[in-house]
């Protein structure tokens, strides 16, 4: 029984391997005629220097919006799934983000050296995931990583106690995720009033302004990912987290 | 650069080990994940072929790698966050209704509740 399970899995990773290593191996020519023209081109179209920026918030942002509503989707069937297993099992489940501080020294999870480091730690990284979302058009950076960043930071300040916070509550978090993502998509679609086309960047004048709709969509795009991210990671550590 | 192919292929087939041999659930959550970063890293491979500097412009850099797949690894890397995110969400409620990670013991208690 166990030598035809690895027989099996032999065959299927070869089979694979087949497929798949070719593709991998191959050595064609990339093409560079989409790298010269964003090369000469983005920076006057978008005004955004970091040309990631320039197409995921440029050329592509209904790429983005698709891509924020998948996120925003998966964010949902987390939380309802999630949110169901609590109310069913609230008596029985004893989480280790809900220990009593005496029971803390046992748990490797949960101890003070983790609360304290976690608490200090929390504020400065939320301040550097607000540089890196700020500075996504002039850096390398942008939305998603500053988010990223942002929910790390308020799972650190989840974790500890020192600081008290209204950041770490689900609720405000869903109701600034629900916020964001109304205001990316009013600035987003706001553009079918002007002449330029759907998704178009408005100014196209090469100063301050032209990059401001990117900073725009950046700081949202940025706000929707760490809010929602942090949110799912306080519903697996246990639920409404208020203390 | 064939070293670095062949690295990206054996964390690809790696991941897909453990994503088809895997008993664990988790593990093979795991997996899964391992075989994203794999595709990922390949991406961002082919586009550095035709250049050597970061994608932002000023004035000194000549040579930028292309954007484009870095771009499009954006959008990949958000989708298998996504992913996980949803696919741990069931794992937990697999483990509360039946109580346990083992995918032949899950499915053996699931059968025996719906005799």
């Amino acid at each position: 029984m166990n030598k035809r399970r690895f027989f099996k899995i032999f065959i299927t990773t070869f089979i694979v391997s087949f497929i798949i290593l070719p593709i991998i191996i191959s050595n064609t020519s990339w093409p560079t005629l989409a790298r010269d023209y964003l090369f000469s081109m983005a920076f006057d179209e978008t005004g955004a220097s970091n040309t990631v920026s320039s197409i995921y918030l440029g050329y592509r942002l209904l790429d983005t919006l698709g891509e924020t509503l998948v996120l925003f989707v998966a964010i949902v069937g987390t939380m309802t799934i999630l949110s169901n297993i609590h109310k069913q099992s609230l008596q029985s489940i004893e989480t280790y983000s809900k220990l009593p501080l005496e029971k803390r020294a046992k748990n490797s999870l949960r101890t003070n050296l983790v609360e304290v480091v976690a608490s200090k730690l929390g504020p400065i990284i939320l301040l550097f995931g607000l540089y890196v979302m700020l500075y996504g058009h002039i850096s390398p950076g942008g939305g998603f990583q500053g988010g990223v960043i942002v929910a790390s930071a308020i799972v650190f300040l989840a974790l500890g106690t020192e600081v008290k916070t209204k950041l770490t509550n689900s609720t405000v978090l869903l109701k600034i995720e629900s916020f964001s993502f109304i205001s990316l998509i009013l600035v987003t679609t706001y553009v079918v009033f002007f002449p330029n086309g759907f998704f178009c960047n408005i100014y196209t004048d090469n100063t301050f302004i032209s990059a401001s709709i990117i900073i725009i969509l950046n700081i949202l795009i940025g706000l929707k990912v760490g809010t929602s991210l942090a949110s799912v990671i306080i519903a697996m550590m246990g639920g409404q987290n208020d203390h | 650069m064939i070293i670095e192919r062949l690295l990206i292929f054996f964390i690809f087939i790696t991941g897909f080990i453990g994503l088809i041999s895997m008993k664990n659930l988790i593990k093979k959550i795991i997996g899964l994940n391992l075989l994203t970063s794999s595709v990922v890293l390949l991406f961002i491979l082919e586009a550095s072929r035709i250049g050597d500097e970061a994608p932002i412009i000023d004035n000194k850099v000549q040579n930028i790698v292309d954007p484009i797949p870095q771009a499009l690894m954006l959008t990949a890397i958000v989708i298998g966050v996504c992913v996980t995110a949803l696919s741990l969400a069931m794992v937990v409620r697999l483990y509360k209704t039946t109580g346990s990670l083992d995918i032949e013991i899950i499915k053996q208690r699931l059968d025996d509740d719906c005799e």
